[in-house]
């Protein structure tokens, strides 16, 4: 649990509370105990007073020699229970045997309705005792009877009980606190599981996030969609623009070109030509940078690479008869393209162009999969039996940086869109010595995980 | 060879139309979809050269009509959207090749020459009968090496013929496929054509089949 994370925060919050919580309650048990052991103990010494004072009212010795509690602690000197018997102006009358030496000083103070008064005191022994004094008359005279018990007995059984406590709590909290982290934990999943189906979507396996999701991130997961769903919706509609432009741009052109290639002589139609040249460069440079454009975002998109070599391969086995396009069918298992069927369309279909413009007869196309450390790749190659480039050649046609827009488009092999959509999905683009005698074209493209259901 | 070509701008459709002339092609027009369709349904054309995006019917859907109803002239389909997918789109609905605009007219022109040629069955731009050799691009044509000057109208009559060679021809055929809609078709003027081309051929270059029509024979 890493600080900054929602689970982090939620454990810290309710251990926090916890121990706060545990540590009141430790407080207001042991608080709970003490008066209790103290109400036992006030009892205890004013049932002790009644004995005392039915003893003197049988007492017939006037010195009260004959006046006892039976309970040992009342004997043994300086155990903090004592008891004394003094007259109304404060003078011993009796004493308990274990008062003697450490008679603790006269309680002060007010009686109460009931003639008691209470009070803490320390006697000579160094005990806290707690006493309890009541005001009576015995055939006449009025005597004051003081009980006292040791305090300090029921403090450590007080600091017994708190230690008790402590551990007992604490055992709970860390029980406690274990749970709340695995509760943390538990909540979090359906976040975690969201997460995944994100990544699902980004590499391509699914075009939508898809699952059940508890009601407070339900939302959020169809937030998700109804983005990804837009965003697929915006592409579509500026591909829809650039394709409107495209014709609506490329029909006056080729009139503008052929009405000046028809009277080539006339100066204007001169002008005419080498501007409409420059403006139908123009034109398919900037549809196919803003086709680019809108694409690098596209998210979430996977096509059927073998379904794509077929189509291509048929059409242009049609378009150019004089070939013949050897396509060896992989088996179902090969990985399909993580990206835009267009795109893959694109890409393929100008190498095959390439390859038939150059070929004398042999065109080969084969498909495969390579592991790479990273990721898994797709391959395609495209391979023709006509001159081929000289490595030099290679390398320039190759040569990275050359972009769409640095560059006169329509020269060359044609490899420029190719190559920048190469870029794009983060491929690579290989041009080698055929064994059929002429160029190897080695597409690698990003494949989609495998294990997909073609749909 | 009569060739239709179906394109809603108007000066392209005339450029087109020019150029095909020029070529040595009986050229119909048309400007929109449905009546592309029609001309293409009822006409027997030897290619068309037909827009994608065309008011009234699209392109790809005239063409899937004409494929429907069993047509098989090659058709040349013209269209700015030159993404893969397109093309692919135009292939499965039964074109023949494609040409994106804006493009060179001479690259339509040799595509088309290319497509009339692949549908009669021929794999170069040279077609020859016995010493009669017809260069079908530069629409050239030698006897024994040495060129020969004909008509427009005389040079389209060799052409279909020898496309053709091996094939008994109506005049019907012949005059549905040299001339355009527009045309008086009055079969006497064949005759006349055929009577003058035998006059700049060798004899027994094309045959009067009696009855049925004209031939140049197999070599």
């Amino acid at each position: 649990m890493r600080k900054g994370s929602i689970a982090f925060s939620l454990f810290w919050l309710s251990a926090g509370w916890l121990i706060l919580a545990l540590a009141g309650t430790a407080f207001l048990l042991t608080d709970l105990y003490s008066r209790a052991l103290d109400t036992n103990l006030t009892n205890q010494l004013k049932f002790d007073i009644d004995t005392l004072s039915s003893a003197i009212l049988d007492s017939t010795d006037p010195s009260f020699g004959d006046v006892s509690v039976n309970d040992p602690r009342f004997t043994r000197a300086s155990t903090g229970w004592y008891w004394i018997i003094r007259n109304e102006f404060g003078d011993v009358l009796a004493t308990s045997r274990s008062a003697v030496g450490s008679l603790p000083p006269a309680l002060t103070g007010n009686f109460d309705a009931d003639n008691y008064r209470t009070g803490i005191l320390g006697d000579e022994a160094g005990n806290r005792i707690r006493a309890i004094e009541r005001a009576t008359t015995s055939n006449g005279r009025p005597l004051r009877i003081t009980v006292t018990g040791n305090l300090d007995d029921s403090l450590a059984l007080v600091g017994q009980f708190r230690g008790q406590t402590l551990t007992v709590l604490s055992a709970v909290g860390i029980a406690l606190a274990i749970m709340s982290g695995i509760v943390a934990r538990l909540a979090l999943r359906p976040i975690d599981r969201l997460g995944k189906a994100i990544e699902r979507v980004r590499e391509g396996e699914s075009e939508s996030i898809t699952g059940s999701y508890p009601r407070e991130i339900a939302p959020l997961a169809e937030e998700v969609n109804e983005l990804l769903r837009s965003n697929t919706q915006i592409l579509e509609r500026a591909r829809n623009q650039v394709g409107n432009l495209a014709h609506g741009l490329k029909t006056p052109l080729a009139v503008l070109r052929n009405e000046a290639a028809a009277a080539r002589d006339n100066p204007l139609s001169r002008v005419v030509a080498s501007e409409s040249e420059k403006m139908t460069q123009l034109v398919t440079t900037y549809l196919d940078r803003a086709r680019i454009a809108a694409r690098s975002t596209v998210v979430g998109k996977k096509a059927d690479a073998t379904m794509v070599m077929l189509r291509l391969v048929r059409v242009m086995q049609k378009l150019n008869q004089n070939v013949t396009i050897a396509f060896k069918r992989p088996d179902a298992s090969l990985p399909w393209f993580r990206g835009d069927e267009g795109d893959l369309e694109e890409m393929a279909g100008n190498l095959l162009d390439n390859a038939c413009k150059w070929s004398k007869g042999q065109i080969a196309v084969t498909m495969g999969a390579e592991r790479t450390e990273s990721a898994q790749m797709l391959v395609i190659r495209v391979e023709d039996d006509g001159p081929g480039l000289t490595e030099e050649e290679a390398q320039k046609a190759l040569r990275r940086g050359v972009r769409l827009d640095e560059k006169t488009p329509g020269s060359g092999l044609g490899l420029d869109i190719v190559k920048e959509l190469v870029d794009v999905y983060g491929g690579s683009l290989q041009l080698k010595r055929s064994v059929l005698g002429g160029l190897l074209c080695e597409l690698r493209l990003p494949a989609a995980k495998v294990g997909l259901v073609r749909n | 060879m009569r060739i239709l070509v179906v394109e809603d701008d108007t000066n392209l459709n005339r450029q087109i139309k020019d150029a095909l002339t020029e070529g040595g092609y009986a050229v119909d027009v048309a400007f929109d979809g449905e009546e592309g369709h029609f001309l293409g349904d009822t006409e027997p054309y030897d290619a068309v050269v037909l827009d994608i995006g065309l008011p009234q019917m699209d392109g790809l859907s005239v063409l899937e009509e004409w494929r429907r109803a069993g047509k098989t002239m090659p058709v040349l389909l013209l269209t700015a959207r030159d993404r893969w997918s397109d093309k692919v789109q135009g292939i499965d609905a039964g074109a023949d090749d494609y040409v994106a605009k804006p493009f060179h007219m001479e690259e339509l022109l040799a595509r088309l020459r290319a497509l009339v040629r692949r549908a009669a069955g021929h794999a170069s731009n040279e077609i020859t009968a016995g010493p009669v050799r017809l260069d079908v691009k530069a629409g050239k044509v030698t006897v024994d090496g040495q060129a020969i000057k004909l008509t427009s109208h005389e040079l389209r009559l060799l052409s279909y013929l020898m496309h053709h060679k091996g094939k008994v021809v109506s005049r019907t055929e012949l005059t549905e496929h040299l001339y355009d809609q527009d045309f008086d078709r009055d079969s006497n003027t064949i005759e006349v054509f055929v009577g003058r081309l035998r006059k700049k051929l060798p004899e027994e270059v094309i045959h009067t089949v009696r009855g049925l029509g004209y031939q140049i024979l197999e070599d």
